[in-house]
């Protein structure tokens, strides 16, 4: 039984970083490689400050979702107004850099031996919260004006800056949106596995969080967590040998680019189910 | 001190070969080929299974060095020439949007990078010694002769290539179709037959960057992601640019070595990424001052 909900929890908490991924890759059509490198951020910056300075728990939440946006606005606004290969360099550099980082202040962060001895406050309730908390407003901002512009910006971005739009500030607030979201994945993580160690935080998992929201769809939010719950739940729970496992999506992927452009669920959104019911009954009455 | 400038050079040319084939598709597919990475860690063990295999005990030296490094660049341009046609003919004939680009080519990657470690486990090997480590003095310093051979073939490489593209028709047709695919179509040229080319020229670098990388570094399945390096290149260079690949290469192997010598190598990868990003912001275009346009 603990073995099953600490699968259930790993993959809540993967499910929080594919939205931070969904985000920059659905809305704004950025890839970002190093989104793994936010969740090391957040994760980092709050277990150090429990383990030095003895902080409560939701203040150390906080303080690590604000150290991931502050480090992606570092990032994000000298790449974010030059075109779209450069987010994805520069977001790769910059997760090595972090790694490096990490791995060379071993009296800070323990370096390549790992952080340990972080007390354990996450359980798989406050996952499951943290899921939907954060699922509905990613939702919500994906029906928001700001999510219908970074739509039609990922569509032409030359059309919807002639509709007005001010296309590197919605990138930007996205990308910082998603990096805290990203950040708060990692406090999670830090606070459930108890112990940290920079190799885990490599550009494959970011690169797995896209292909995940790939395979989902990538117009839909309902997709990318149907995936990253097919896609990390259930080969843990066969226990698929790791390397298998991702030589499997990696077929996948290439099978669904070529032959299903638009991923499983295209751009259908689970929420369509009620609305057309409502939409029904309005008619009749 | 010239002893580490000649250092960071010999650095900076391998550097610019990855960068270098990393930009030849850039140039005629304007997206940035994340599977260059897989291609060099793929070519590095080919290379190095071609020495146990074939060449050992039969060739030393030298002989031995180019037979590897001309084995791995054949590899890198077959591996190059099957990622087009698995990735990016059906993409292409499909006209479909850059995005499908970038995840074909990740997912590439990532793939290679996964076969190597089934079939030859996470484990390390290193190559072997082609040249005894003997130093060479010229200007009353010494340089090693692994650095000499490098800078030379790099060299080499680079002159090659930028024969073909300059001076052959298969590279003025590269070069219109990089410029632009209808017309070049119109005017008669297969664009898909010089895609093929200019993935296995790529592929050829991408081969003889990954030798190169398996002898100064040891040999891991991770060994491609130094293609980071190749990255920050073409972005101090600017995008797309084969001249400013180079320079930006070159730069970048000097501004390393001399980094080692002040912060040491842990510290290192940070700065360069700082350095990177202060570029970014004061010249986002890379010194060679090209402007890439997003196509609408």
């Amino acid at each position: 039984m603990d073995y099953i909900y600490s699968i259930l929890t790993l993959t809540g908490i993967t499910m929080i970083g594919v939205m931070g991924t969904y985000m920059v890759t659905g809305l704004t059509g950025q890839f970002s490689f190093g989104q793994a490198a936010f969740m090391a951020v957040g994760g980092y910056v709050s277990a150090m400050l429990t383990l030095r300075f003895n902080l409560p728990f939701p203040v150390v939440v906080l303080a690590g979702s604000v150290a991931a946006t502050l480090t992606g606005l570092l990032v994000g606004m000298p790449t974010i107004r030059l075109r779209r290969d450069y987010i994805s360099l520069v977001t790769f550099g910059f997760g090595e850099a972090i790694i490096s980082v990490l791995n060379n202040s071993a009296q800070l962060t323990g370096g390549a031996e790992g952080l340990v001895g972080i007390p354990k406050r996450v359980d798989l309730l406050l996952v499951a919260v943290s899921v939907i908390c954060c699922l509905f407003l990613v939702a919500c901002y994906k029906n928001s004006k700001f999510g219908r512009q970074c739509l039609a910006l990922r569509t032409d971005e030359l059309a919807a800056r002639s509709m007005g739009i001010d296309v590197n500030r919605m990138k930007l607030v996205t990308f910082l949106f998603a990096s805290a979201i990203t950040g708060y994945a990692g406090v999670l993580y830090a606070f459930y596995s108890q112990y940290l160690e920079p190799g885990y935080y490599n550009w494959t998992v970011s690169a797995e969080w896209l292909i995940i929201v790939f395979v989902g769809g990538i117009n839909s939010l309902t997709g990318a967590m149907v995936s990253s719950v097919i896609l990390t739940g259930l080969p843990e729970l066969l226990r698929f040998a790791s390397a298998w496992r991702i030589l499997i999506y990696c077929i996948i992927v290439l099978l669904i680019i070529n032959y299903r452009p638009n991923g499983i669920f295209g751009d259908w959104e689970i929420s369509r189910l009620w609305k057309k019911r409502r939409a029904v009954l309005g008619g009749r009455a | 001190m010239l002893q580490n400038i000649f250092f960071g050079l010999s650095l900076g040319a391998v550097y610019s070969l990855i960068a270098v084939g990393f930009a030849l598709v850039f140039n005629i597919l304007k997206f940035s080929n994340f599977s260059h990475g897989g291609v060099m860690s793929f070519t590095a063990y080919a290379g190095y299974l071609a020495y146990i295999w074939i060449f050992d005990g039969k060739v030393t030296g030298v002989t031995m060095f180019v037979a590897v490094v001309l084995t791995a660049a054949v590899v890198g341009s077959l591996t190059a020439v099957g990622i087009e046609r698995v990735g990016f003919r059906r993409l292409r004939s499909n006209q479909a949007p850059v995005i499908y680009y970038f995840i074909s080519s990740i997912t590439l990657g990532i793939l290679l990078e996964n076969i190597i470690t089934i079939f030859a486990s996470s484990n390390f090997y290193s190559y072997p010694v082609f040249f005894s480590s003997k130093n060479v003095d010229l200007l009353g310093t010494s340089f090693s002769v692994a650095d000499f051979v490098t800078l030379l073939f790099s060299t080499a490489a680079l002159g090659a290539l930028l024969f073909v593209l300059y001076r052959t028709k298969l590279g003025l047709a590269v070069r219109t179709v990089s410029f632009d695919v209808n017309t070049a179509t119109l005017m008669g040229i297969d664009p898909n037959r010089v895609v093929m080319a200019t993935f296995a020229l790529s592929g050829a670098l991408g081969g003889i960057s990954g030798v190169f990388l398996g002898m100064n570094y040891s040999l891991y399945p991770q060994l491609g992601q130094l293609v980071v390096k190749g990255f920050i290149a073409s972005v101090i260079g600017g995008l797309g640019s084969i001249t400013g690949a180079v320079i930006g290469a070159l730069l970048l192997g000097i501004i390393e070595v001399g980094l080692i010598g002040l912060v040491g190598s842990g510290w290192m990868p940070a700065c360069v990424f700082v350095i990177m990003l202060v570029f970014l912001l004061v010249r986002p275009r890379g010194i060679a001052g090209v402007i890439v346009q997003e196509k609408a």
